[in-house]
C-alpha cells in the first residue's frame, strides 16, 4: 500500500525552475496559511479547553461561587468514589458490547457489498448510511418505543409468544445491551462504507492470482483482504474507542434524560457522571477531574488498540 | 505512528472527507465538557449604560411568559422586552449558571423552585429585591413561598410567579368500576391520611386487579415529605434528612404502597407513564396544578372522566417558579418595574384564568373568579379552590444546597424497589449511603 502521495513525493515532482527568493518564501509559507484555520480553531476550541480542564480539576470550583485550590484532592476522592468505578465499568461494558459486533458486522457487510455481481449495489451502499444520518434523538425515541417495558413492540411480540415482558432499562445487563444495539445501529453503516472503500482499492488480480494458486475464500480473506484493510481497521478501531468511551447521548435519552441513568446508576457512563457532577451539582472541579481521568483512559486504551489492531493479519 | 488509514485517493474522497470530519467532531466532542467549563470562565463584565425602557428576560418553555410580556406591552408601551425562551427549566438554569459565572447576564430570569437552593447559596449573584422596592409588596405573597427565596442574611432574591398546589387527580369511571365512590368530596373523605390512601388503593386493586397509582415515589413519598414543617434541612440549615422522622416515615409510606401492590411501576413523565395515563393503567395520580396540562395532553380521550380530590394530609406543593434579577443586570430597574406590574395580585389572577398557573398571592384565593373557576376536562372540578387550599396549609421550611441530590437519591431508592426489584429492607440504607457519597458528608 503506497498509493498515497507523500510530501516528499510532491517535492520531487516540483520542477526546479529559477524563482525569485520572495516568491519562494511565499510558496514555502502558503501551506501553513492553508492549514491555519483548522489549527487556530483547534487551539481556541480544542487545546485551550483541554488544558483549562486540567487546571480546573485542581480546584474545588463552584461556577457561581468560590473556588479553592485543593491540588490533587479531587483525584483522591475520585479513587474512593464508588460512583466513578461504577461508571467506568458501565462505560467499558457498553463500549465492548457495541464495538466488537459493530466492526465484525461491518467487515462482513463490506465483503458482501463488494461482490461484483451484486445488483442495485449503489442503493445498498447508500442505504447503509441512513442510520448514520438520522439524528440520535430520533433514533433514541424509536428505540425507546420498541423496547418499552409495557407497550413496546418487542415486548408485545414476546407476549404474543407467551413470554414475560422484559424491562431492559431496569438491569445493568439489559440497559447495556439496549444502548449497544442503538450504537451499533447508528455506526455499522459508516464503518461498512469505510471498509468497502478500502476493499475496492485492493487489486482484483491479487485475488485471481491467489485463486490460481489454489487459495480458497477463507484463505484469501485472511491473506489478502485483512492485510489490505489493516490501516482502515486501525482507524475504525481507534475512532470507535474514542467515540465509544465517551458515550453520552444514547444512555441519557433512553433513560428519559435522567443523569444517573437508572435508579441504581446501572447505565451511567463516565460522560454522564461528568455532566452530573459538573452541571447537575455545580462541582466543576470534580467534574473536570472525571474529564481528565476519561481523557487518560481513552489515550491508554486507544494506544493499546492501535498496537493490537496494527498486528492484525501480519505474519509472525 | 501512522494511525491514519491510507485510503485510496480518488473515487472515495468524499468518504475520506467524512472520516476526517467525524474525527474532528469526535475530537471536539471529547473536549466539549472542558470547553463548556472554560466558556463559563471567560469573564466579561456587565455591559455599559442602564436603560430604563428595555430589558432582557430569560424564561423557559412551556410556561408561556409570552402572554405576560404581550400584556405588559399594553401597560407600558415604551418598554421593549427582549424575551428569550432558553430551553426547558433545567436548561435555562444551566444557561443562567454559565452566564453568572462570567457571561452576559439577562436583566430578569425565571427560575424553577427546585433549582433555587443552588442559586441561593451564593446570594451575591442576585439583586436584593428589597433595594428596588420589594419590601412594599412582599406581604402580598404566601409567606412560606416568599421565605424560600430569603437568604439567611435577609436579602430577598425572587418574586414567586406561581406555586404547585397539590390534589389527587382520579378517574371517576375506573373508581366506579371498582365499586368506590366517584364524588370528589366522598373520594377525599376516603383518605384523610396516607395510610387510608394506601388502604383505598388496596380496595381498588383487589376489585379490579389493576394498579391504583402510577408510582410510590412521586405520588406518595414526595407528597408526604412535602407536608413536613422540617424536611431535609433543619430550621438552622443543618442536614437532617437521615434523622428527621418525617422523611423516614414518608419513605416507609412509599415502601408500604409498593408492598401493597397498588403501584403501576411507571415513573413520572416517562413515555410509559404517558401511555399508561391514556390506557387507564392507574386510577389516581398526585397532581400539582401544573400537571393538569400533562394529563390533558397525554390522555386527550379521557376528557371528562377525571376529577380532583383533596390530597391526603390536606396540603402540599410541588414546583413553582420565581423571577430573579442578577446582580450584574444592566437594567435592573426596568426589570423590577415589569415584575411589580405583572406579578401583582390582579395580574396573577388574570394569568391564572388564562393559563391555569396558580397565583402566589393569597388575596386572590377567595376571589369569586378563582373559586368559581372549573375545568371541564376534570369533571368541572373547582381547580382554583382545591389547589389554593393545599398551598395555604403549608408552613415555611428550610431548603438547602443539596435538596436536589437528597431528593433524587431517595426517589431513586424507591423507584429501584418498585421497578427494578431492589430489596425493600435495604432501600433506606442504600439511599442514605448514596446521599452521603453525593453530598460528601
Amino acid at each position: 500500500m503506497s498509493a498515497t502521495l507523500t510530501p516528499g513525493g510532491l517535492r520531487a515532482v516540483t520542477p526546479a525552475t529559477a524563482t525569485r527568493p520572495v516568491e519562494k518564501r511565499w510558496e514555502r509559507l502558503a501551506p501553513y496559511g492553508y492549514v491555519a484555520p483548522f489549527y487556530v480553531l483547534f487551539l481556541v476550541f480544542g487545546l485551550f479547553p483541554l488544558l483549562f480542564t486540567f487546571y480546573v480539576a485542581l480546584f474545588d470550583w463552584n461556577p457561581i461561587g468560590d473556588k479553592t485550590f485543593v491540588g490533587l484532592e479531587n483525584f483522591r476522592l475520585l479513587g474512593e468514589d464508588p460512583r466513578f468505578w461504577n461508571a467506568l465499568r458501565n462505560t467499558f461494558s457498553i463500549w465492548i458490547i457495541s464495538t466488537v459486533p459493530q466492526l465484525i458486522i461491518a467487515l462482513i457487510l463490506a465483503q458482501v457489498l463488494n461482490n461484483t455481481f451484486l445488483r442495485l449495489a449503489n442503493f445498498f451502499r447508500m442505504a447503509m448510511l441512513l442510520p448514520y444520518i438520522t439524528s440520535v434523538a430520533a433514533t433514541a425515541i424509536v428505540f425507546a418505543q420498541i423496547f418499552n417495558r409495557d407497550y413496546g413492540l418487542l415486548n408485545w411480540f414476546l407476549e404474543l409468544l407467551g413470554f414475560e415482558h422484559i424491562d431492559f432499562m431496569s438491569s445493568a445487563a439489559g440497559s447495556h445491551v439496549l444502548i449497544s444495539v442503538m450504537v451499533i445501529w447508528r455506526w455499522f453503516g459508516y464503518n461498512t462504507l469505510l471498509y468497502l472503500a478500502s476493499l475496492q482499492a485492493v487489486p482484483r488480480d491479487l485475488y485471481e492470482a491467489a485463486a490460481v494458486d489454489g487459495a480458497g475464500p477463507v484463505k484469501q480473506f485472511f491473506n489478502i483482504t485483512l492485510p489490505s484493510l489493516r490501516p482502515v481497521i486501525v482507524f475504525t478501531v481507534i475512532m470507535s474507542t474514542i467515540g465509544g468511551l465517551q458515550i453520552f447521548t444514547e444512555p441519557l435519552l433512553l433513560s428519559n434524560g435522567t443523569l444517573t441513568c437508572g435508579t441504581a446508576r446501572q447505565c451511567q457512563t463516565l460522560s454522564l457522571f461528568l455532566f452530573e457532577q459538573g452541571f447537575g451539582s455545580f462541582k466543576f472541579g470534580y467534574g473536570s477531574a472525571v474529564g481528565v481521568a476519561l481523557f487518560g483512559i481513552i489515550v491508554v486504551v486507544a494506544f493499546i488498540n492501535f498496537l493490537l489492531s496494527s498486528r492484525l493479519g501480519k505474519k509472525g | 505512528m501512522n494511525s491514519l488509514p491510507q485510503l485510496p485517493a480518488r473515487p472515495q474522497s468524499s468518504l475520506l472527507a467524512s472520516a476526517f470530519s467525524r474525527r474532528r467532531v469526535l475530537a471536539l466532542s471529547a473536549l466539549t465538557g472542558g470547553a463548556a467549563l472554560a466558556a463559563s470562565a471567560c469573564s466579561s463584565g456587565a455591559s455599559g449604560s442602564s436603560d430604563p425602557n428595555s430589558f432582557e428576560f430569560w424564561s423557559f418553555t412551556g410556561i408561556n411568559q409570552k402572554d405576560s410580556v404581550e400584556e405588559y406591552k399594553a401597560l407600558a408601551p415604551d418598554v421593549t422586552v427582549k424575551l428569550t425562551e432558553v430551553g426547558n427549566a433545567q436548561e435555562t438554569a444551566q444557561g443562567l449558571t454559565t452566564a453568572l459565572a462570567g457571561g452576559k447576564v439577562p436583566d430578569l430570569v425565571l427560575i424553577q423552585a427546585g433549582d433555587m437552593p443552588k442559586f441561593m447559596k451564593n446570594p451575591g449573584n442576585f439583586t436584593d429585591l428589597t433595594t428596588l422596592g420589594a419590601d412594599e409588596v412582599q406581604d402580598d405573597y404566601v409567606d412560606w413561598v416568599i421565605q424560600q427565596v430569603k437568604a439567611p442574611s435577609g436579602e430577598l432574591l425572587g418574586i414567586p410567579t406561581d406555586v404547585g398546589g397539590m390534589g389527587v387527580a382520579y378517574r371517576t369511571d375506573l373508581m366506579a368500576a371498582a365499586g368506590l365512590p366517584t364524588n370528589r368530596d366522598e373520594v377525599g373523605a376516603l383518605w384523610p391520611t396516607w395510610d387510608d390512601f394506601i388502604a383505598t388503593g388496596q380496595r381498588y386493586t383487589q376489585a379490579t386487579g389493576k394498579a391504583f397509582i402510577d408510582n410510590a415515589a412521586t405520588t406518595v413519598f414526595l407528597q408526604a415529605v412535602s407536608q413536613g414543617e422540617e424536611q431535609y434541612y433543619s430550621a438552622d440549615g443543618d442536614v437532617v434528612y437521615d434523622s428527621n422522622p418525617i422523611v423516614r416515615d414518608s419513605f416507609d409510606l412509599g415502601l408500604k404502597a409498593i408492598a401493597a401492590g397498588i403501584t403501576a411501576k411507571l415513573e413520572s413523565f416517562t413515555d410509559g407513564w404517558n401511555a399508561g395515563m391514556a390506557k387507564g393503567a392507574f386510577a389516581a395520580v398526585a397532581a400539582p396544578s401544573w400537571m393538569l396540562g400533562s394529563i390533558r395532553s397525554a390522555a386527550p380521550d379521557t376528557e371528562g372522566e377525571w376529577d380532583i380530590a383533596v390530597i391526603p394530609g390536606g396540603s402540599g406543593n410541588w414546583g413553582g417558579s420565581y423571577l430573579a434579577i442578577p446582580a450584574r443586570a444592566a437594567n435592573p430597574q426596568a426589570a423590577w418595574n415589569y415584575v411589580k406590574a405583572m406579578q401583582s395580585p390582579e395580574q396573577q389572577l388574570k394569568h391564572f384564568l388564562v393559563s391555569g398557573s396558580l397565583p402566589t398571592t393569597p388575596a386572590n384565593y377567595d376571589k369569586p373568579e378563582l373559586v368559581e373557576h372549573t375545568d371541564p376536562f376534570f369533571g368541572n372540578a373547582p381547580t382554583g379552590k382545591i389547589f389554593t387550599q393545599a398551598v395555604l396549609g403549608l408552613k415555611p421550611f428550610v431548603n438547602g444546597e443539596y435538596n436536589t441530590e437528597i431528593s433524587t437519591e431517595l426517589l431513586n431508592a424507591l423507584n429501584g424497589v418498585e421497578g427494578d426489584g431492589a430489596p425493600a429492607d435495604a432501600a433506606w440504607d442504600t439511599a442514605v449511603k448514596n446521599i452521603k457519597t453525593a453530598i460528601g458528608a
